[in-house]
């Protein structure tokens, strides 16, 4: 299964759309757009996973590497459109509570 | 070079009785012909070589532009050679390095052995099966001054080795806890706070600490983002999920631990388990918890040790014997 | 036997005039087919990492003879950035070119004796015998 990322940008915000599955296979490239995007300061980096039907515990490590880079470089990491199964990793995890996931367009699976 | 002289014969023979009979015998000696050169590190400019030797000797008025078309052919071959000798080295070396991480697959079971124990009262069951042979699933059992049972069960983010790695570090800083005061939350506060300085930032690992008090068959538990276990109601025949809120080991140093608690009656079952156990997939489709629940208790009559070995064997057959990921269940039965 | 002669490589053009002139003396010390062929396969694979990593570099040719056999020396010479991890480019399925097989251990494999020296910003020089059997 392939990962597609799609990266646009309008002024403060930067919209990385994903389809497909983020598995240890996916997660390097994810991480190589991903990772050098928080670091440009000012910016709000929007993740959508409405297409996202699968992730694994890889997937969240790349999403937690970029939090802590947010923290850092002054930028912000926003997750949309987050299918159930994807949610049902976050929230076990706890990341919920320190994520910024905007679960109220949750795509069904 | 005797020997490939010796096959030069062989090879015009044999070629000559193919030209004249167009035997399948020969094309059969022409493979044996083959592998035997293989063996022999023969590359393939060379079996042309004695193609073109071998036509010489049988047809010395061969056309010149025949010979040099040959020529032009032994030429293209020569990549192809220095390619065949390239995989064979890499295979050499792969082979090399598959023993090596054989030899550390053993080191970690020995590092991370730990002894299932035997508790009056307490039926224990614990499987841990790794997807590759290093395991990112970690098991681990103490026991207290009071009698308590302590269990923790992780996952590592990711497999193979880096998992590997990391799980020896929980497990050395896990030992260097003092035995005697073992609250869930604290364990893993602690725990937290080491992996959060010692890991790189996309490493995390998930856990799930219980502490089984013998005396009044009460279980208290802390997780650390981990897949939430299940409570069975034996009276009841009902699953229940038992899980504490609390972030994954690593990622902030000031996470906290809710710690609940569980009264556990007799004939009754705790739980643990990976998400190796709970994202089993059958083709492309994932196994829902309830068929998981349901496995579980197709199996429960039998002692803990054989439930939980034979929940694996049901798992690993529907997935065609290829787990995609390290699997662990644990499971806790209250006798008496 | 005691002669030398060089090839300067500037295009990629030279690359076939290096193997040429390679071939030729091989033929002369008297080398087979075969031979000629991974002689000349060899010097493609120096030549065009002169013409891809160093731009400009030369190419030598030498017939040498010790007590028992004849063999055939080649000299590459380039005043190139030089190679830093050396351990590295002589690592089987490391070649930068894509190709498989192909690049310096390449060329260890088709020769018979191997050296390569290489300073960092220097340039480098590869010296590889082929021995007459």
């Amino acid at each position: 299964m392939n990962l597609t990322i799609d990266v646009t940008n309008k002024e403060k915000i930067t919209t990385v759309s994903l389809a497909g599955e983020v598995d240890a296979f996916t997660a390097p490239k994810l991480k190589e757009t991903l990772l050098p995007l928080t670091k440009e300061s000012g910016q709000t980096i929007e993740v959508d996973l409405q297409e996202v039907s699968y992730m694994d515990s890889t997937g969240l490590g790349v999403f937690i590497s970029a939090l802590k880079s947010t923290k850092e470089h002054d930028t912000a990491l926003k997750l949309i459109q987050m299918q159930e199964r994807v949610y049902r990793l976050f929230k076990i995890t706890g990341l919920t509570e320190i994520m910024d996931i905007d679960n109220t367009v949750r795509g069904g699976m | 070079m005797s020997t490939l002289k010796l096959d030069l014969e062989n090879y015009k023979e044999l070629m000559q009785q193919y030209i004249e009979t167009q035997d399948e015998q020969a094309l059969y000696q022409a493979e044996q012909f083959s592998k035997h050169s293989m063996q022999q590190n023969i590359s393939p400019e060379e079996i042309i070589n004695v193609h073109v030797q071998s036509l010489q000797h049988l047809y010395p008025d061969m056309p010149e532009h025949i010979r040099s078309s040959l020529d032009f052919l032994l030429e293209t071959m020569i990549s192809y050679g220095l390619a065949y000798q390239e995989y064979q080295s890499l295979r050499e070396r792969q082979l090399e390095l598959k023993s090596e991480i054989s030899v550390a697959a053993n080191m970690q079971k020995t590092l991370l052995a730990t002894e299932k124990p035997e508790i009056e009262g307490l039926d224990v069951g614990a499987i841990s099966i790794p997807a590759k042979q290093m395991n990112g699933d970690y098991y681990h059992f103490v026991k207290d001054d009071s009698g308590a049972l302590g269990v923790a069960i992780a996952d590592v983010v990711g497999k193979g080795v880096p998992a590997a790695l990391c799980m020896s570090m929980i497990k050395y800083s896990m030992d260097s806890f003092p035995e005697n005061r073992m609250d869930p939350g604290v364990i893993l506060g602690s725990l937290n706070r080491v992996v959060e300085r010692n890991v790189d930032s996309s490493m995390f690992i998930t856990m799930f600490y219980g502490l089984y008090n013998i005396n009044n068959h009460t279980f208290r538990f802390s997780s650390a983002g981990h897949e939430p276990g299940y409570y069975y109601d034996s009276k009841q025949d009902y699953f229940e999920e038992i899980d504490a809120s609390g972030l994954v080991l690593g990622v902030s140093p000031e996470a906290t631990y809710e710690q609940c608690t569980k009264e556990v009656h007799v004939g009754d079952m705790i739980i643990m388990l990976t998400d190796g156990v709970t994202e089993c997939r059958q083709g492309d489709r994932f196994i829902e918890e309830d068929e998981v629940l349901e496995i579980i208790k197709q199996y429960a009559h039998l002692p803990a040790q054989e439930t939980v070995e034979h929940v694996y064997k049901h798992f690993e057959r529907l997935q065609d014997f290829q787990l995609r990921d390290d699997f662990t269940l644990i499971i806790l039965k209250r006798k008496v | 036997m005691d002669f030398q002669s060089c090839v300067n490589i500037k295009k990629e053009w030279d690359i076939v005039g290096a193997r040429q002139l390679g071939r030729d003396i091989a033929r002369k010390i008297g080398f087979g087919t075969v031979d000629q062929a991974r002689i000349a396969t060899a010097i493609s694979e120096l030549a065009r990492n002169i013409y891809l990593y160093a731009g400009t570099g030369k190419i030598c040719f030498e017939a040498i003879e010790d007590m028992n056999h004849k063999g055939l020396r080649i000299v590459a010479m380039d005043d190139g950035p030089g190679i830093k991890e050396l351990s590295q480019v002589m690592e089987d399925g490391f070649s930068t070119s894509g190709g498989l097989g192909a690049g310096l251990p390449g060329v260890k494999r088709l020769m018979d004796d191997f050296d390569i020296q290489s300073e960092d910003g220097k340039g480098t020089e590869i010296k590889a015998v082929k021995w007459l059997r």
